[in-house]
């Protein structure tokens, strides 16, 4: 095993009541993060393959939707709701606060929960 | 347009054709017609947001509607060996074994060696059930297959010896296992005797096979193993398992080995597809879907790191129920490349055709048209680099990598041909990933679809390459395209007739010859413009036997998706060492001026002047551009064209000592990410916002005959060339140094260097 192939190697735990770090990536999900947020990040992002959340590039630079990278090589692939994204930045929150809620098991306030 | 780009696959025979040659077409589709036509491609980008998908529609012979077959894909490597019936057991007794190292147990059966045949269930054969016990198989002549299984298993990675032994007047069979002994582990002997079915039926009237069985008559093959099979022997005398093991198949001149039906020495001819039999029956075979060479076998040391130095410690093959060099389609239709037809990036666009087509079903397939014996040749040549796209090709790195989204810092975004990927994994991955056992590919041929090798498909590449296609298209520059594979097979000859080459965004992958090829030009007063970044990095090589495959060994450096195995790293092809080529002695830096230094997963940078831009030698360059500008704070896709993967100066590394590093990147953040063999030891400090070894570096030198080389050591550089409609600071400097390179008057190399 090797640092980048191992599926638990991130320590990070996130810490839901950081709802900073949750503020700063609302504001920029595409932009430069400070070294704590970026740490959530690597952590959120890091993992095994099977179930992680992509999205599918419908049209070059317009359109995406979600999915799931299956478990098995030659499982079907299928689309896991019927969102179809326009904004990359959009879909970047979005998968931002389905991994939060996943992660932590709390769902954010309203007030910064809505689309961008 | 949502478009559907999988609704036809294809590949053709030759990569690149000359012009008045021809290259035939392989397509499938489970449509029963195929609409053809070809595009030469200008830019193959169908991003709206960049130059814009540009392509002429040729007029050719192949235009038109054709019959398709629906053709699988059956992956899967074995060796086949032809023995008109002399290894079908008659008579007395028959044993035979082989050692094996099995990388997967999972599944399915997983044949070791026989004849079995599953359609006709007549032949015999061993095989590893989906547990991993021994299971010696034999055909009857009524009723079910007989399975003799022993109770305990085979481990995955662990070496062991598997035999088998009839007694066919006795009727007896005996099944055997040795796991010699390993580490603090002891050897450990299994063994288990069964009565012999009453009318066996053991011919199945086919070949016999090494790692599959028969799926029918047909040649066609199932049931492949996963894993190293080394030493495969037979015998038609009564044998003990120790004794059938511990043979050699080192045959002393006039001494015969009584009973010895075959013994295949897979240390003899390790860079062929061809299996030898040492006996005196000479029962030689054929490898086919290119199984990898070259790999220790449970004989090696761990003295000798190099197979060529002692072939007896990589006696094994390693087998892969995903290995796939040729499809074997049918051939759909031939295009004669008319001789008049200019030298580019060609492809074939698929459509459905009829009254009533689906216009959102497109695909392409991509080949190259390089100039012919009677083209009249341009003044600058553009390299593609064939070796690249296939070492990506049908890459999965989106698919199946734990730490991908973190390198890329964002939700992965997948093109529809990563569904199809994972969807249909037979058409076979690229040297960045990983087979079914998590060994690491080693080879990716163009006798197969290649997904991300055409427009629709992933961009990084072909598709970035084409838009250096456009920017020369847009400012009347006169060009012909070859690829690295005429640098492979021709050498210096292939760049001979050029005062100018181009290598495109990303030559990473460079053979022996095509690294001597670029060198023997530019000595020879030869003027190269490296466009691209992370360029001439692994030291890999086309295959001998298998010409359409790249062969990689990553070894253990560099950036890498896997690492070779320990002893692994020199090519089964050529016997040389794999790996990077900066450990070969010749880092990029030698070559062009920089070499790799660093990757950009956030944001990219741009470029400013250095003090040594001031030197009168590259005034030329700057022409037009003002001394303290941003060069290249701008670009599709990438916005900057610092970015994706960059290179710098070095001297230590072979920059030659009179080039000037005339510019040098800044604003690289903390994504920007030196690449391993940078840093000898982690510490903090090694990212873009710390460290001064991470940026790309543009640099200019003269070289021997009047010739010259300029390098912009970044990947993105090319994608900023059509920002504001072709009018922005880094098209100008491009524009003058190709206009200064295309003037014969000769470049004079600084007395003092």
């Amino acid at each position: 095993m090797d640092h980048t192939s191992d599926p638990g190697a991130l320590r990070y735990v996130i810490d839901p009541g950081r709802l900073d770090l949750v503020k700063e990536f609302r504001a920029s999900p595409l932009g430069a993060h400070s070294p704590e947020l970026r740490k959530l990040l690597a952590r959120m992002r890091w993992g095994k393959p099977e179930g992680r959340l992509v999205l599918i590039v419908l049209e070059p630079g317009k359109a995406w939707r979600l999915s799931r990278i299956p478990k098995r090589r030659g499982d079907p692939m299928p689309f896991v709701d019927d969102r179809v994204f326009t904004s990359l930045v959009e879909a970047e929150w979005h998968v931002f606060k389905l991994r939060w809620q996943e992660m932590t098991g709390t769902t954010l306030p309203a007030e910064i929960s809505g689309d961008l | 347009m949502i478009y559907r780009t999988n609704e036809y696959l294809g590949y053709p025979d030759r990569i690149s054709v000359p012009a008045g040659e021809a290259v035939r077409f392989q397509l499938s589709s489970k449509r029963p017609s195929v609409k053809v036509e070809v595009l030469r491609l200008r830019c193959g980008d169908v991003d709206s947001n960049g130059p814009g998908f540009k392509y002429e529609v040729m007029t050719s012979p192949i235009d038109g509607e054709h019959a398709c077959l629906d053709q699988p894909i059956r992956p899967g490597s074995n060796a086949v060996i032809d023995h008109d019936g002399a290894l079908v057991p008659t008579g007395g007794h028959w044993c035979f074994g082989t050692y094996v190292y099995p990388t997967r147990i999972a599944d399915n059966a997983k044949a070791v060696m026989g004849n079995w045949c599953e359609r006709s269930a007549r032949g015999y054969a061993l095989e590893l059930d989906e547990e991993g016990h021994l299971v010696l198989v034999l055909g009857q002549v009524s009723g079910t297959p007989a399975r003799f299984a022993l109770d305990v298993k085979l481990r995955p990675r662990v070496w062991a010896f598997v035999s088998c032994a009839l007694d066919l007047a006795g009727g007896s069979v005996s099944v055997s296992l040795i796991v010699p002994a390993d580490g603090v582990r002891p050897v450990a002997a299994y063994s288990k005797s069964f009565a012999l079915p009453q009318a066996p039926a053991l011919d199945s009237g086919l070949p016999f096979l090494i790692a599959a069985h028969h799926a029918n008559g047909d040649r066609q093959y199932t049931s492949h193993f996963d894993g190293k099979i080394e030493a495969p022997r037979v015998f038609s005398c009564p044998l003990s398992a120790e004794a059938l093991r511990v043979f050699d198949g080192r045959l002393r001149t006039g001494a015969g080995d009584a009973g010895l039906v075959a013994f295949w020495d897979f240390a003899n001819g390790i860079s062929s597809l061809s299996i030898k039999d040492v006996s005196p029956n000479g029962l030689h075979g054929s490898l086919r879907q290119l199984p990898r060479r070259g790999v220790t076998g449970f004989q090696w040391s761990g003295s000798v790191h190099d197979w060529r130095l002692s072939p007896q410690e990589y006696a094994a093959i390693h087998f892969h129920s995903d290995d796939i060099y040729d499809c074997e389609w049918q051939t759909t239709c031939t295009l004669d490349v008319p001789a008049h037809w200019r030298s580019g990036v060609y492809a074939l666009r698929l459509t459905s055709g009829g009254d009533n087509p689906d216009r959102d079903c497109e695909s392409y397939v991509t080949f190259f048209v390089t100039p012919g014996k009677a083209s009249r040749r341009a003044d600058l040549v553009v390299v593609a680099s064939i070796a690249t796209y296939l070492a990506y090709a049908n890459s999965a790195l989106r698919l199946y990598q734990v730490h991908f989204e973190t390198l890329m810092e964002h939700v992965l975004w997948l093109p529809q041909d990563d569904v199809f990927m994972q969807e249909n994994p037979e058409i076979g991955q690229s040297t960045y990933d990983c087979h079914v056992d998590g060994s690491g590919r080693a080879y990716s041929s163009w006798l197969r679809p290649i997904l991300n090798m055409r427009p629709r498909g992933y961009w990084f590449n072909l598709i970035n390459d084409t838009h250096i296609l456009d920017w020369l298209e847009e400012k009347g520059i006169a060009y012909d395209l070859i690829t690295d594979v005429e640098l492979d097979r021709e050498g210096a000859r292939a760049l001979a007739p050029y005062r100018v080459m181009m290598t495109p965004t990303h030559p990473e992958y460079y053979s022996f010859n095509m690294m001597n090829a670029i060198m023997a030009y530019q000595n020879a007063g030869g003027r190269q413009i490296s466009m691209g970044g992370n360029a001439f990095y692994w030291r890999c090589g086309f295959h001998p036997a298998a010409p359409a495959a790249l062969e990689v060994r990553r070894g253990m450096a560099g950036t890498r998706t896997w690492e070779s195995e320990p002893g692994e790293v020199h090519l089964a092809g050529t016997g040389e060492p794999g790996s990077l080529w900066r450990h070969s002695g010749f880092a990029p830096q030698k070559l062009v001026g920089v070499g790799f230094s660093a990757m950009i997963n956030d944001t990219c940078g741009y470029y400013l002047r250095t003090a040594e831009s001031e030197d009168p030698r590259v005034a030329f360059i700057f022409e037009g551009t003002g001394r303290h500008e941003k060069f290249g704070d701008f670009g599709f896709r990438y916005n900057g064209a610092v970015g994706s993967e960059i290179d710098r100066y070095d001297l230590e590394l072979g920059t030659p000592p009179h080039a000037l590093r005339i510019a040098t990147s800044e604003g690289l953040g903390a994504g920007a990410l030196p690449t391993p063999e940078e840093f000898r030891t982690v510490v903090d400090g090694l990212d873009g916002t710390q460290n001064a070894l991470v940026r790309a570096d543009m640099v200019f030198f003269e070289t021997a005959h009047g010739g010259a080389v300029f390098a912009t050591g970044s990947i993105t550089y090319g994608m900023s060339l059509g920002h504001n409609n072709y009018d922005n600071n880094i098209s100008t400097i491009t524009l003058n140094v190709v206009n200064r390179f295309l003037d014969p008057r000769p470049f004079v190399m600084p007395a003092k260097t």
